[in-house]
């Protein structure tokens, strides 16, 4: 009831200041720019002029799937510095205006406000990967081949997981700092971190959440499922149950303001 | 019906809370005075739940149970909003969120609005408010659950004249259905709304009762007269009284110090009637709050320097 509340509050603030608007735009933009700039990349070659005359251009056509990754990687660029962005004031923002004093004297519970939030930004951003993969995967079908429906729902599942994983890294992050900037700096610098040791000791840490990606291109090349993927998908799932119970305890401990 | 118990908070070595303990009964309005950087916000906010204090312990009596914030309503000093809702949403999530149904904190919040005098711009996003109307939005959050205990930190000091005469009024009638719990530093408003006060100066509570106890026990014995004519020549007559110490001439009055007030008053008035004294003004003397203020401010920073 009062989890609904807020999160409810949380789904009409997000809608108020565009954020349901602007933020599955951003994500389709990225998602469909890559199939699109590489399927007609020699036209724009040849209309930017960038070719000597008479010189011909064979560009070997890549194969969908590899094209679908292409969308997939453009999200986890800038998609993770949007997720970062959007979350990075939620609670650290209400403390440090003030709001919080005048929410949390309200016999609410810390883990129903944490975790109200956490579901309504959530929902924001599996609605926008899953908008901006669906059009991606529209234009790779239409202008590469065929990427089966099964891999498509896949792709959206496991990488909805990893955004999902840097939300509640961000989400944690808020309950430490009242500065949003510092938020900010903390979620993009652990999840940089995150990204380097994973690649780097990727044959130690499989289960890694930052591995989710490239099990992810594996999975969509062969066309099977490895345990490696539901291995790295468990672990985000774990460390974002751990995280919010976390942030619900900071946010308790910690003076409000 | 709520007790505070050797509350303290300590900031690193600053003890801004010092042991301070206290019983607020029901049906009262109290005052928290004291200067700025007294602790009054601070004790305020532990009692709130908002800050965790050092040591100490605060409790509700009676048949309360549960999360002591269900019976408390809290207004900060500076309240902010989500500037994005109007003042009728603002008020019906923090209903909502202390567990009254939709329907209950749409009435409630169209029937505290009216109170506060609010309800021509409820519609209207907060970020347009003026401070004025955001101060009453406090008050009717704070009262949207129909709390118990209501503590309100410093409500009428950053309102204007008239603001200000609201508020107070608006205390007054409160004052029939909950507890108040008020902070201020402005003397004239504690003394004329509350029934108790606590005054804190250094993080302790150095003086606390009912207004008129506190008056009697720091009662000045003075009495104050008044002459058509100049009060020179009444002064000696005064001057060879028993139950008078010492006089003391300002301007047009005198200031006569006793001994025993009610005695004095007889055989200053037997006095003053058998020789016909021309009298304007028989004042006997009564301390302000201020005056008490001052006292119990000075006295404990003259003890402080002599530490």
């Amino acid at each position: 009831m009062q989890w609904l509340t807020v999160f409810n509050k949380e789904l009409l603030e997000s809608w108020r200041n565009f954020k349901w608007i602007w933020v599955p735009l951003v994500f389709i933009l990225l998602a469909i720019t890559d199939p699109l700039t590489t399927y007609y990349l020699p036209q724009i070659l040849e209309a930017t002029g960038g070719l000597p005359e008479g010189a011909t251009f064979e560009m070997p056509e890549p194969p969908p799937t590899e094209v679908f990754m292409m969308s997939v990687s453009q999200l986890n660029l800038i998609g993770v510095l949007i997720i970062a962005l959007i979350s990075m004031g939620t609670i650290s923002g209400e403390r440090k205006s003030g709001v919080a004093e005048l929410i949390l004297v309200k016999p609410i519970a810390y883990h129903s406000y944490v975790t109200a939030k956490w579901a309504a930004y959530t929902l924001l951003i599996w609605v926008s990967t899953f908008i901006a993969l669906l059009a991606s995967w529209y234009y790779v079908n239409l202008l590469f081949g065929e990427v089966s429906a099964g891999s498509f729902l896949r792709t959206v599942f496991f990488y909805g997981l990893w955004m999902t994983f840097i939300l509640t890294i961000s989400i944690f992050m808020n309950t430490f700092s009242k500065t949003a900037g510092l938020v900010l700096f903390f979620t993009i610098a652990l999840v940089i971190a995150l990204n380097l040791l994973s690649s780097v000791f990727a044959h130690v840490v499989e289960w890694s959440p930052a591995l989710i990606s490239s099990h992810l291109r594996n999975a969509l090349i062969s066309g099977e499922l490895p345990s490696a993927l539901w291995g790295s998908a468990g672990t985000a799932v774990l460390f974002s149950i751990i995280l919010l119970a976390a942030a619900a305890y900071t946010l308790k401990h910690k003076e409000i303001s | 019906m709520i007790t505070v118990q050797n509350l303290s908070k300590v900031y690193q070595n600053n003890r801004a809370v010092d042991d301070i303990s206290f019983t607020l009964s029901s049906g009262k309005c109290i005052a928290l005075l004291g200067p700025n950087g007294a602790g009054k916000t601070t004790a305020l906010r532990m009692m709130a739940g908002l800050i965790s204090p050092t040591s100490g312990t605060v409790e509700l009596l009676g048949e309360h149970s549960g999360d002591i914030r269900s019976h408390i309503g809290y207004l900060p000093q500076h309240p902010h909003f989500h500037s994005w809702m109007t003042g009728r949403e603002f008020l019906i999530y923090a209903g909502k969120l202390a567990y009254l149904s939709k329907k209950e904190a749409a009435s409630r919040a169209d029937q505290l609005l009216t109170r506060v005098g609010i309800f021509e711009v409820r519609n209207r996003r907060i970020s347009k408010y003026s401070g004025g109307m955001e101060q009453r939005l406090g008050i009717a959050q704070a009262l949207i659950h129909k709390p118990e205990l209501l503590m309100l930190d410093e409500p009428v000091s950053a309102l204007d004249p008239i603001g200000r005469r609201d508020v107070l009024n608006l205390m007054e009638e409160l004052k029939k259905e909950t507890t108040i719990l008020y902070s201020t530093h402005i003397l004239n408003d504690a003394e004329e709304s509350s029934d108790e006060i606590l005054l804190m100066h250094e993080g302790k509570i150095v003086e606390s009762g009912s207004l008129s106890s506190l008056k009697d026990r720091h009662q000045v014995d003075k009495i104050t007269l008044q002459f058509e004519d100049s009060p020179e020549s009444y002064r000696q007559k005064l001057d060879h009284l028993n139950v008078v110490t010492r006089t003391e001439i300002k301007k047009e009055t005198v200031d006569v110090y006793v001994t025993d007030q009610a005695l004095a008053r007889e055989t200053i008035l037997n006095l003053a009637l058998k020789e016909h004294w021309p009298l304007l003004q028989f004042e006997m003397g009564r301390i302000t709050l201020e005056d008490l203020f001052m006292k119990v401010v000075q006295s404990y920073a003259v003890a402080d320097r002599i530490q």
